[in-house]
């Protein structure tokens, strides 16, 4: 697994995201969400869809402007109005990886161009020829083949378009990549590929994750570090390991109880926990951290943390 | 993971103990087969081309305004006459043509209908001196031909046309583009801007604005220029709030691309189709709108011509000599037809949702 070191590639506190959609109803999207990123680790956020996971990356990333918090990536704070200096900084080690391969590229460039847009925006290479050699190498190591730099984007499969994603991502060297759903629009076989892409581009350049996903499986498999979200809420998170061995947070475990089983006689003994935000009674505005163990927090009250601890004993299955 | 490894990278398949060979696989036929082209997909602009040229009204309406063009660059010199030379002896002289005249079509003669009853006249004829004189198109009442004439005013309404469809193009694309990608206030006021601009009448405009600048070409591309943008803005507004949240942009944002760069090289590039088509819309109306402004007489100052102001000429004598408002209505019917004909092909060709496999 990557190495962790003390201080955090991102952290993000008390962040809030805020869409006031008409003069007396605002959308919380994003409502006092905290946590850190490591370098070189890979962080999974889960959650169902509307529970602000893309909104979250969005507002690191800056697309959007967070209502509330603090942002502090690679030293510099990104959550207020962004100077030349810190915008570049951010724009140069922060890249993202979109859901949508067949809309994240645009269709009247070609791949060369779309992948080499941040170096031609950033004047990264001196000349021409040092562009295209970095195009080249980046084409290769996403396994696609350098001449498909003239091609454009809709002469591509999915699979083939998400790795022009990745690799323009990628050719800025980043020190922190946001996933957002980029597997979700791919079939099981093509999403295997891309996570595989990732995992070993992750090793050889030791770039950091943000994994935002809602197919749990995927996220076990690629994740170092997960959060659970809902309604905005950061409601637990921990290792990949604390979180799907122990869960404490009702809706955690709601979530890990519904990953269907391979093996027929214990999927056969598997029952989905229910759970419904309305009537469980919890409120997550109410919620304060609490140390689980290690790494390992949930978001709840104190009755509460002494309630679930003892329920998260007894193992989902 | 193994498998996976050996797709991406063919290295790795070195550590499988069985290499396979040529004659594992052997082709059942004659051993040559069918390369799949469908891949090397054309171009788009190939595409466009070839959807174009494939409906026949648009290639007609193409030729016939690459023939009008051709003529209205070479028209006017084809002759001996300039457009603004007056010879009152030989004023309304009918169209005579050499070789059609011996078919007695085009040979100069006209039917006079007075209160006395009607005669045939043969101006060309009754003056030994004008036997070898040919008006192709005929005279009008100052003794200009009609010919000369309406090639130069067809050159002018062309330019003034395709002069202020551009400068309505450049000027209503960034005006929508920019007020679509920003978005809320500043989209607001623009809006607004627009509104008002596009509230004061044509007519108006124009009136007031031959009031201060001296009548002319440039007069009127302005005055053209003026009200025609807002359609374009409008169309570059909406392509732009379909595509600003797109995928690609946002990407390109996280990038750190600046706004004019996403405007004018990510966007731009995607709505460039509508924005012809539009263009082409645009020109037949400026023509339209200059003829009428000619034509109530605020357009080109004599003795220059344009076909609105041939076609008012012509209107004054069209009881009495009916050929001379022929021609320029002929050409500016045309030109209509065509510009829109080719607008229409266009549209179809460049909108991938038109089109039919």
């Amino acid at each position: 697994m990557a190495a962790t070191s003390n201080t955090p590639l991102l952290e993000a506190t008390g962040l809030r995201q805020y869409f006031q959609v008409t003069r007396s109803y605002t959308v919380k999207a994003v409502d006092n969400v905290s946590f850190k990123i490591y370098p070189g680790e890979t962080y999974g956020l889960v959650g169902e869809s509307g529970s602000g996971k893309s909104t979250i990356g969005r507002s690191i990333i800056r697309l959007y402007d967070p209502t509330a918090g603090k942002i502090v990536f690679n030293g510099a704070d990104i959550s207020g109005k962004l100077d030349r200096k810190t915008r570049d900084m951010l724009r140069v080690n922060m890249q993202m990886i979109f859901q949508d391969p067949m809309a994240s590229l645009n269709p009247r460039k070609k791949i060369g161009d779309i992948i080499g847009e941040g170096l031609d925006i950033h004047h990264t290479c001196k000349n021409e020829k040092e562009r295209d050699e970095a195009i080249k190498r980046m084409l290769v190591k996403v396994g696609l083949s350098p001449q498909h730099a003239t091609r454009y984007p809709h002469q591509f499969s999915g699979g083939q378009r998400q790795r022009v994603g990745i690799a323009r991502a990628l050719i800025m060297n980043p020190k922190l990549v946001i996933a957002d759903e980029c597997i979700s629009a791919l079939d099981v076989s093509i999403q295997a590929q891309v996570v595989n892409l990732m995992k070993d581009i992750q090793q050889e350049t030791g770039t950091a994750y943000l994994f935002i996903a809602h197919d749990l499986s995927m996220v076990k498999y690629i994740s170092d570090r997960i959060g659970v979200l809902h309604l905005g809420h950061l409601l637990e998170t921990g290792t990949t390991d604390e979180i799907f061995t122990h869960p404490v947070h009702p809706y955690t475990r709601s979530l890990l109880s519904a990953i269907p089983e391979p093996n027929p006689i214990l999927e056969k003994k598997r029952t989905a926990l229910t759970y419904d935000y309305k009537t469980s009674g919890i409120d997550y505005n109410k919620g304060t951290e609490h140390l689980v163990s290690g790494t390992h927090y949930v978001s709840c009250t104190d009755e509460e943390f002494a309630k679930w601890s003892k329920e998260a004993e007894v193992p989902i299955l | 993971m193994a498998a996976k490894k050996a797709v991406l990278q063919p290295a790795a398949a070195a550590e499988t103990p069985y290499v396979p060979t040529d004659d594992d696989f052997k082709l059942k036929n004659s051993g040559t087969i069918d390369i799949d082209e469908n891949y090397a997909s054309q171009s788009y602009w190939k595409d466009v081309i070839a959807h174009f040229f494939h409906k026949k009204s648009a290639v007609v309406g193409m030729i016939l305004i690459i023939l009008i063009t051709v003529f209205a660059i070479v028209g006017p010199g084809m002759n001996s006459f300039s457009y603004s030379q007056q010879n009152l002896a030989t004023k309304n002289f009918a169209p005579r043509i050499p070789g059609l005249e011996k078919l007695g079509i085009f040979d100069g003669h006209e039917t006079m209908s007075t209160s006395t009853g009607s005669y045939v006249v043969n101006n060309y004829q009754d003056n030994e001196e004008y036997s070898n004189l040919y008006y192709w198109f005929g005279s009008d009442n100052f003794g200009r031909d009609i010919w000369t004439r309406t090639w130069s005013g067809t050159r002018v309404s062309l330019i003034i046309a395709v002069a202020a469809a551009l400068i309505d193009m450049i000027i209503g694309m960034s005006y929508g583009l920019i007020s679509g990608y920003f978005g809320g206030k500043v989209d607001m006021i623009m809006q607004r801007i627009l509104e008002v601009c596009n509230g004061i009448p044509r007519l108006v405009i124009v009136t007031l604005l031959l009031l201060v600048l001296e009548p002319g070409m440039l007069t009127i591309i302005f005055a053209l220029m003026l009200t025609e943008w807002v359609s374009m803005s409008r169309i570059a507004r909406a392509e732009m709030l379909k595509l600003k949240e797109q995928e690609y942009v946002l990407a390109s944002r996280t990038l750190g691309a600046g706004s004019f760069f996403i405007i004018f090289r990510q966007i731009l590039p995607n709505i460039i189709g509508p924005i012809i088509t539009q263009l082409m819309f645009s020109i037949p109306t400026a023509i339209f709108t200059e003829a009428f402004l000619s034509f109530v007489g605020l357009g080109i100052p004599v003795p220059q011509c344009s076909l609105g102001s041939l076609i008012s000429d012509g209107f004054n004598s069209l009881t009495t000599h009916p050929y001379q408002i022929v021609p320029p209505i002929i050409i500016m019917a045309l030109l209509m037809m065509s510009f829109n004909l080719v607008a229409d092909g266009l549209r179809e060709a460049l909108d991938p949702k038109m089109k039919q496999a």
